[in-house]
């Protein structure tokens, strides 16, 4: 007989003041960092969460919130969707600026 | 807590606000409007944002107002149906703006020819009773409100301010 | 180019004054999210998926190096060093404050520039030839036109809610190099048999869900007619489009829905009660704007012919940028310089901030302080003395700019995909620049020819792929990034949609499949001089599907 597991949820969104990524930490604020988000684990952990989203954008703290799917890993949660995964890590590209010196090829 | 505003401040009063729940609609949709021309009182008319407001021509010297809904803000039609009535038929009457009307849609209801507004939303309602209103002055088109063409282009506007 | 007056000043002034009281009044939760949406997206302002975008103006690609300083700075000081350069003429920081935009705002007003309409469901940046000015086949300079249509579709009261977002494109050559087929408005300036100017008209082009191309409706629109036409236009479409559905919105679709013909009765009939009103243009006010387009003065310097020969022959490198990157002027002691943003293995069109302080500079010595931006995300500096190639050159070599591949295969247009963008299913960027790399040598870049990829991260198509020689759709399939193929568009004046091939691929096989693509191309042309599109007109899909899915192990 198999029990239905369900996902880890975690709550993210976006800071208004400056749009950047954040989730819902252990202590009820908001975090930068993925690492440091609150897991929910039962149903009501996961309606504390939505809750607490409900209130951080009736309070304007951030917009764009929403409850997502991670698995928990050794190296920490890491989510189920790709989109979710480059919202934690940051762009897949080295989006530094080239450097000036950098010569070109030519074609 | 629903206001009528003008540009003259808020309305105390306004005839076309229903009153107790069993008065009659004094806003007639179009079809019944047309029907209705053919008593003497003046009448009130609600269009649709999908009515052609030009089926109103035959019977526009009966109309005392006409209200355009904006149902939510992002549907732009009523700007367009104002601008047809003021410019294409002439209208003179009140125009009102019912639906979701906002503050920062508000100066561009009032270039398209709106001059009254029922408005529902409390931050809008302060900030139109403290004559706050968000626009710019100078535009560079015409459109239907009274505004002077300014040096330069063809195309610019000024407002006219305090009248 | 154009330059602000006083009423100008005063307008952009009262915007940033109006947006700074809007930011205020959402931060205050005084305005929703959902209200201030639509305030935001009329100034440029996006979420994205880890910050804010700004999208600022720049009005049918052209700028000087002023403001090119000032984008650097705004680059430095308010973002991370970079920005990129986009499908529309326009450029993109991927990481301002919010709370920061006012005061951006306000720097870019010191110099002229706005992010005024760049998103919303209003009239857009109006996008015009990056070679306009200095083409030789045009009949004029378009980019006039582009201004009065700019300023006239400033916060217009009646067309701020469209059903949808609204593009015009201007062009004044037969060579469409603004793809204007792809815009709800196309317009291509010509002169009737007295050597009055007008307009062909098009409508109804767009990408996206449902790619569909442009439709001629006039011949021949007077120039005096120009705003009453386009007011016609998109009255009639912001009545009639439709509302329900934001995947069917686009003027395209009510043309597609109502009939070209119909609608064109419809617009011509309002139009007849518009055309001698107050949106007549006089002459005297199309004179003055074309005034601000006066070329600049171009002297004679037949010296560069000999020069350009010598150094050609010294350096292979140059000889070869030159190839590829510099373009015949309409003064013959001049050219016009692709600055390419696409270095092999690089992120197409992108900027760092120094390199837009290079390109001010070199724009200021060498360029007569013009500079353009084109909708394929590269940079123009289109007025050149071929006596200045050489020492130009050496310096865009230094600062990371000379990649010598305009309109080459290497040349990719990508949109920002799933590494920034919350539309997309898909990235885009890392597929450019392994396809980038993979084909990166000079030599087989110089074999394969003339080749645009075109690269977009999900259905929105922003980076045009529906009109890339190959395009490719990046979309999610099973929580992976998945990518098709479609082959044979083009965004020119013989303008075509791409023909998807069939089944996608992953990430680890799209760079191997275009190179299949391409095999297959240069198998089959009939001479060196057949192009990758033509071999395609020619040969059409089926060659490429059987290289593409039918071939399992190699060729024996």
């Amino acid at each position: 007989m198999k029990t239905t597991q369900t996902k880890t949820k975690v709550l993210t969104a976006n800071r208004l003041t400056d749009g950047i990524s954040v989730w819902l930490g252990a202590n009820g604020e908001w975090t930068t960092s993925l690492k440091d988000a609150f897991l929910a684990r039962h149903e009501d952990a996961v309606a504390a969460i939505t809750a607490a989203g409900d209130q951080a954008l009736a309070d304007n703290r951030v917009v764009d919130v929403n409850v997502i799917e991670i698995e928990e890993t050794s190296s920490g949660p890491r989510p189920f969707r790709l989109r979710e995964r480059i919202r934690a890590d940051g762009p897949t590209i080295d989006y530094a600026p080239a450097s000036a010196a950098q010569a070109s090829h030519a074609a | 807590m629903t206001v009528i505003w003008t540009q003259n401040g808020i309305v105390e009063n306004d005839p076309w606000v229903s009153g107790a729940a069993e008065d009659p609609p004094k806003l007639l949709p179009l079809a019944e409007a047309l029907e209705h021309a053919q008593d003497n009182a003046a009448f009130g008319v609600v269009l649709q944002p999908a009515d052609d407001v030009r089926k109103l021509e035959p019977i526009l010297d009966r109309i005392a107002i006409v209200a355009l809904p904006f149902p939510v803000f992002s549907d732009g039609r009523g700007f367009s149906q104002a601008m047809l009535l003021r410019q294409r038929l002439g209208y003179t009457g009140e125009l009102r703006a019912v639906g979701t009307v906002l503050l920062d849609q508000v100066p561009l209801m009032l270039r398209t020819g709106f001059d009254s507004f029922e408005v529902e939303h409390v931050p809008t309602i302060e900030r139109l009773s403290k004559n706050r209103l968000p626009g710019i002055d100078l535009h560079y088109q015409p459109a239907a409100d009274k505004a002077e063409a300014t040096l330069g282009y063809s195309w610019r506007r000024t407002a006219i301010l305090n009248g | 180019m154009y330059r602000y007056d006083e009423f100008d000043h005063a307008f952009v002034a009262a915007r940033v004054s109006q947006f700074r009281d809007q930011v205020e009044r959402r931060l205050s939760g005084e305005i929703s999210e959902d209200a201030f949406k639509p305030l935001r997206l009329m100034n440029g302002v996006y979420l994205q998926l880890h910050a804010y975008m700004l999208r600022v103006a720049v009005p049918y690609g052209t700028l000087n190096s002023r403001q090119m300083r000032k984008l650097a700075h705004i680059a430095r000081t308010y973002d991370r060093g970079y920005g990129h350069f986009t499908t529309r003429q326009n450029i993109q920081y991927n990481w301002p404050a919010l709370s920061d935009v006012p005061a951006i705002l306000e720097e870019l007003a010191e110099v002229e520039m706005h992010s005024i309409q760049t998103s919303g469901n209003c009239i857009r940046n109006v996008t015009a030839d990056h070679f306009a000015g200095a083409a030789a086949d045009e009949v004029a300079d378009p980019r006039p036109y582009a201004e009065i249509l700019r300023q006239w579709s400033s916060v217009h009261p009646e067309f701020s809610y469209l059903p949808r977002k609204f593009k015009i494109a201007v062009i004044a050559s037969g060579h469409d190099r603004a793809a204007i087929q792809t815009h709800d408005i196309g317009l291509q300036l010509k002169q009737d048999d007295q050597g009055r100017f007008g307009f062909a008209v098009w409508i109804g082009g767009g990408q996206g869900r449902t790619p569909l191309l442009a439709k001629k409706i006039k011949d021949f629109l007077p120039e005096s007619d120009l705003l009453s036409y386009v007011t016609a236009i998109v009255r009639v479409y912001n009545l009639h489009g439709r509302r329900d559905n934001k995947y069917k919105a686009r003027i395209k679709i009510l043309v597609h829905e109502t009939g070209v013909e119909e609608l064109t009765r419809e617009i011509d009939a309002e139009w007849a009660h518009i055309r001698d009103g107050e949106l007549k243009l006089p002459e005297a006010d199309i004179a003055a704007i074309n005034a601000y387009f006066t070329p600049p003065e171009l002297v004679d310097r037949a010296e560069g012919w000999g020069e350009l020969a010598a150094w050609k022959k010294s350096d292979p490198g140059f000889a070869d940028w030159v190839g590829r990157n510099v373009a015949p002027h309409r003064h013959p002691d001049y050219a016009m310089v692709t600055i390419s943003l696409k270095p092999i293995g690089g992120i197409p069109g992108d900027a760092s901030a120094d390199q837009m302080d290079a390109v001010a500079r070199l724009a200021e010595e060498y360029g007569h302080d013009e500079i353009r931006v084109t909708h394929e995300q590269n940079l123009v500096l289109p007025h050149v003395a071929l006596a200045d190639l050489e020492p130009l050159y050496r310096a865009l070599l230094a600062d990371g700019l000379a990649t010598a591949n305009a309109g080459l295969i290497t040349d990719i247009i990508a949109c920002p995909g799933l590494d920034y963008c919350a539309l997309a299913n898909a990235r885009s960027i890392p597929v450019a620049q392994e396809i980038s790399s993979r084909f990166g040598d000079p030599a087989r870049q110089a074999e394969i020819g003339d080749l645009k990829i075109k690269i977009s991260g999900c259905i929105n198509a922003c980076g045009h792929h529906h009109v890339g020689h190959i395009g490719i759709l990046g979309v999610e399939k099973k929580g992976t990034e998945l990518y098709q193929i479609s082959l044979g568009g083009s965004g020119d004046e013989n303008a075509s949609i791409g023909q998807i091939t069939g089944r996608g691929f992953g990430p680890d096989e799209i760079t191997d499949a275009i190179e299949t693509v391409v095999e297959t191309y240069l198998a089959s042309r009939s001479s060196a001089d057949e192009t990758f599109i033509e071999c395609y007109r020619r040969i059409g899909a089926e060659p490429f599907k059987a290289a593409l899915y039918n071939s399992e192990a190699e060729a024996a």
